[in-house]
């Protein structure tokens, strides 16, 4: 067989039984049989000794000049045994042992492995083959019946991971007789890929111990596309890095990252979270794993040096970023914006600078830190109306809506009565406002009703076919929403009276040619949501209003029979223009009278129909 | 002000300025996506609408506005080899960023420009004292080769600029309102004189602050007349009033003369040539900001105007007109080479997107202004506004880009 292609099936191989051992055993299996077993402060131990182990033996098996094959294989089947002996322990002291070992192991193997790298693979070309065992890596541990198996199978199938690591590694060239290398600290590599590995395990973490975030993006049904999305990303990686960049790939897999720990956050972007996030993880992870052989600059290639670089990048950016990701999340529910934002400045700056500036890098993590530790956990009120103003405040309602009716000006005609300037101005805080991009709220509590309001922020579009307002469904999966329709219904008495009395006292504008062909878009655009396309009181909202939309064809029609003063017209426009206060029904108080008629005239053309 | 003298303090700054100016705009650009495709808010999740408003107008006016007055403030104090200037402005950056995520995260005081609190808060006013002791440390080291007049002047900021990390933390409190015009629920004529005020101060001190050499004698009584209009300022605000007030109107109409005062004081300076476009521009959109300022205050006008696009477009007069002009005129002369030969090219078609923007939004507002029709009708005319409004922002990110990027390609500034 050709050599090249020799050596690259046998460094995937390599990777792939290194990594899957990684992610299926250290991080999973072992630690389920673990949790079985002990718990508390011992639990930790036994994981800090898997940490010590991995740090420490790297640093000891590259200043030894060791890192070869013999090692490699050595550390890969000590792995292998300890999966093989972790469900046949059950006290702390032998776990802690087996962790210590098994940190050891993979410590000096992970090390070794670059070493093996750099030595049998080209530095362009090569990617391709990490790339390729990265993903056959994430591949593997998606596959469902791995994935969901009990620890003690998982254990079995790492120590055949790890057993497959070790026959890669036989076959490949093993390090020459070489000066010793440089040793330089790689500063660089390691602030940027520790801020990935410290982002991941926060956010990896977050969602794994958050049932429906874990559900929406990594549950059951789906493993397969997680693990086709692993093997692609992980490939393209490799192809990306073997034409350059390892920084903008690096950039790259922050955003993606970062886009995945903000859409996880949320139900309506967690499924998209689901497919990005395994893309960016395998972009990363192919990238860590390709740096010290291939990646950085190759100055100096002896083996040893590639060891050293291994041992600084592994040691602190992978156990100790992890580690610290991990401890950081440990109480959250959601992966906090400001651990993204962090990441990224370390990622973009690290890559981006042509010159570190320490005095810099120490302000902005001096104020990130400062930021985190001086951030104050918000009050929550009893009241459900202060809770509702903060709701207010917190989407940002204010640069859309004023709660500010102009007293003496044409506000009051449509808006309803304004309130006395000074209960304003006592508001904490003040809640005008500087801008309508749609109705005043501050009596929007005489005009809609909690149904309404509930309907509309769920699906403003489904009301108001044109409306610009945001959905806010999010609201109502926990008490904000409800808190929210509270507030702006806090004064509902007043309001729907003061809502009545301007219905009672309006008069339409004379001299208007009703004309229900036109109001029949009026009807379509605004009323079928409610009393659906034929007017017979079933469209898709009714069944959710408390007072039940009325069958415009057949009625009861206790509002809008005709005043002994008025024609019946003008009765149904009043409803239509001012709604039904204290009911489902709302009122249209921007609409021209014309319009007004031209849809009146319909409702009454409905209501003679058999 | 010579290029050489710009440090590395004055490059960070206009660099972060010019790269907090492509962010506002892109943000920008996203909330007129936004108000056209509503629904591709779906794709940031929990961050709608109202919580991007506020990242827009803080970058804005933190990170664009602000930044070359720092630039400013360290060429008056000599920063020039501080080696804390430049993190200095990287602390103010990161406390900036922190507030954007603070700010879509949902926490917010409701104050607009006023909107840090918490952790982010806690940064800011860190970053602003560091800030502040590069600015003490330059003074002590250079106090002794400066005039009498210049020391005392800047030993008096220093002053004032200490006491501005609590202010901002009472300014942000909810507890705290200024005086509003009953009215309309805005800000009082008077309210708006005082702070144009601050801006007309800063446009007499800047030329002699910069060391420009005198053509002319200087207009010393114009000084008089500044003081003159502050006591009216603190006396009209004492005395309360609303927009049909005639106190109130011409109290705000004491700006308009400085439309003429201001041009002809600078007259009396050599600026550099590479100064030119920008303070000319700066001159026309302070002229326009001001007269509109003054006719939008108008009974009649207000009350037609408040609440709609057309307040809008007098926001993006102050912001995209009059100080983004204002800083492209700081920045081209403190800098540095490379920053002032990015900025050199662009600027027609920034101040063409601006006015076109502005002038769209200026018609739209008046329209929504006659009725309260379009809130539900949504007619063509409001559409082809807002289509227009997101194409003009396009251009502006466009240009900003262009500009932050050539700031970036030289780095032998610093």
């Amino acid at each position: 067989m050709n050599r090249k292609l020799s050596s690259g099936i046998s460094v995937s191989l390599a990777v792939a039984g290194v990594y899957a051992y990684f992610l299926l055993f250290a991080q999973f299996a072992f630690l389920g049989l673990l949790q079985a077993k002990v718990s508390g402060e011992g639990l930790k131990i036994v994981l800090s000794m898997m940490a010590l182990g991995g740090v420490v033996s790297g640093f000891v098996v590259s200043r030894s000049g060791k890192s070869g094959r013999t090692a490699f294989i050595v550390a890969m089947l000590s792995c292998a045994v300890v999966a093989r002996c972790s469900p046949l322990t059950d006290s702390s002291f032998l776990f802690a042992m087996l962790s210590l070992v098994m940190g050891a192991s993979l410590g000096t193997a992970t090390v070794c492995l670059a070493s093996l790298i750099g030595r049998n693979l080209e530095p362009g070309s090569g990617c391709l083959w990490v790339g390729l065992g990265t993903g056959l890596a994430y591949g593997c541990c998606n596959i469902p019946v791995v994935f969901m198996a009990s620890p003690a199978v998982q254990a079995s199938v790492s120590a055949a991971f790890a057993t497959l690591a070790a026959l890669g590694g036989a076959k490949l060239d093993d390090l020459r007789g070489e000066m010793p290398g440089v040793k330089a600290i790689p500063w660089r590599a390691i602030l940027v890929f520790g801020a990935l590995v410290w982002m991941d395990s926060a956010a990896f973490y977050v969602i794994q111990h958050a049932p429906e975030l874990k559900d929406g993006t990594w549950g059951p049904e789906r493993l397969w596309r997680n693990a086709a999305v692993h093997v692609v990303a992980a490939i393209f990686a490799g192809f990306w890095l073997s034409r350059g960049g390892w920084k903008s790939l690096c950039v790259t897999a922050w955003a993606v990252l970062a886009l995945a720990g903000w859409w996880v956050n949320d139900a309506a972007t967690r499924e998209w979270a689901g497919w990005i996030y395994p893309a960016a993880v395998s972009l990363y992870s192919t990238a860590l794993v390709a740096w010290p052989g291939l990646l950085a600059v190759r100055t100096e290639s002896a083996g040893r040096s590639i060891a050293s670089r291994a041992a600084w990048l592994f040691g602190i950016a992978g156990w100790i970023g992890s580690a610290n990701g991990i401890g950081m999340v440990e109480s959250l529910q959601r992966v906090p914006g400001l651990f993204l934002i962090l990441a990224g400045l370390v990622v973009v700056g690290g890559t981006s600078l042509k010159r570190l500036n320490r005095r810099a890098a120490f302000v902005v993590l001096f104020m990130g830190l400062a930021a985190f530790f001086g951030r104050k956990k918000p009050s929550v009120s009893t009241d459900a109306v202060e809770r509702g103003r903060q709701v207010y405040l917190s989407e940002g309602c204010i640069h859309c809506h004023s709660r500010y009716v102009r007293p003496g000006s044409a506000d009051e005609a449509v808006w309803g009565r304004s309130a006395d300037p000074t209960l304003t101005a006592a508001e904490k805080p003040v809640l005008i406002g500087n801008r309508r991009q749609g109705p005043d709220l501050l009596r929007v509590g005489g005009r809609r009703s909690e149904g309404w309001l509930r309907a509309h922020f769920l699906d403003p579009r489904l009301l108001s076919p044109d409306s610009v307002m945001p959905a806010y469904g999010h609201l109502f999966q926990d008490q904000r929403g409800g808190d929210l329709i509270t507030f702006l219904r806090q004064n509902v008495a007043e309001d729907v009276a003061e809502t009545q009395a301007r219905a009672a006292s309006w008069k339409p504008a004379a001299n208007l040619q009703p004309d229900a062909s036109k109001g029949k878009l009026l009807f379509t655009n605004s009323c079928i949501a409610c009393h659906g396309a034929g007017g017979r009181g079933d469209g898709p909202l009714a069944q959710d209003l408390k007072s039940p939309p009325r069958n415009l064809l057949v009625g009861p029609f206790s509002w809008t029979l005709a005043r002994p003063d008025e024609p019946q017209l003008s009765t149904v426009m009043r409803v239509l223009k001012f709604g039904l206060p204290g009911t489902d029904m709302p009122g249209h108080e921007t609409w021209s009278d014309q319009d007004l008629a031209d849809l009146a005239a319909l409702v009454l053309e409905l209501r003679h129909q058999p | 002000m010579a290029f050489e003298d710009a440090g590395e303090g004055r490059v960070t700054a206009a660099r972060h300025a010019l790269g907090w100016l492509v962010l506002a705009n892109a943000v920008g650009v996203w909330m007129a996506a936004l108000l056209l495709w509503p629904s591709l808010g779906s794709l940031t999740g929990e961050a709608g609408y109202g919580r991007w408003v506020p990242v827009h107008l803080n970058v804005q006016l933190y990170g664009w506005t602000s930044l070359p007055l720092l630039c400013w403030l360290f060429a008056i104090h000599q920063v020039g080899s501080s080696k804390w200037a430049g993190p200095a402005i990287w602390g103010w950056s990161a406390a900036l960023l922190l507030g954007a995520v603070s700010w879509l995260s949902g926490h917010t005081t409701g104050k607009i420009f006023l909107d840090w609190s918490g952790g982010s808060l806690l940064a800011l006013m860190l970053a602003q004292g560091l800030l502040w002791w590069v600015l003490a440390a330059a003074w002590r080291r250079h106090r002794t080769g400066w005039t009498k007049l210049k020391r005392i002047a800047t030993a008096l900021g220093l002053l004032m600029l200490a006491g501005v990390p609590w202010m901002l933390a009472m300014a942000t409190s909810p507890s705290t309102y200024p005086p509003f015009d009953k009215t309309t629920g805005g800000p009082t004529g008077a309210s708006l004189l005082g702070s144009t005020l601050s801006v007309v101060a800063m446009l007499l001190m800047l030329p002699a602050s910069l060391g420009l050499s005198r053509a002319k004698p200087s207009k010393r009584w114009l000084w008089w007349v500044f003081v003159a209009e502050f006591v009216t300022f603190i006396a009209l605000e004492a005395k309360g009033g609303t927009h049909f007030s005639l106190p109130q109107i011409i109290g705000l109409g004491l700006l308009l003369p400085w439309l003429w005062w201001i041009p002809s004081e600078w007259k009396c300076f050599d600026w550099p040539e590479r100064s030119i476009f920008w303070k000319r521009s700066m001159l026309v959109w302070w002229g326009l900001l001001t007269v509109a300022g003054w006719l939008e205050f108008l009974p009649g006008v207000l009350d037609r105007m408040k609440f709609t696009n057309g307040l809008v477009a007098h926001a993006h007069l102050a912001m995209a007109g009059f100080t983004s002009s204002f800083g492209l005129l700081l920045l081209t002369l403190l800098g540095g080479e490379k920053i002032c030969s990015s900025l050199s090219r662009g600027g027609l078609i920034w101040n063409a997107a601006v006015g076109l923007h502005v002038l769209v939004l200026m018609i739209c507002g008046w329209l929504e202004g006659g009725s309260t029709s379009w809130i539900d009708g949504h007619p063509l005319w409001r559409e082809a506004a807002f289509i227009i409004r997101f194409l003009c922002g396009l251009i502006m990110l466009y240009v900003a880009a262009f500009w932050w990027r050539g700031s970036l390609s030289n780095s032998d500034d610093s």
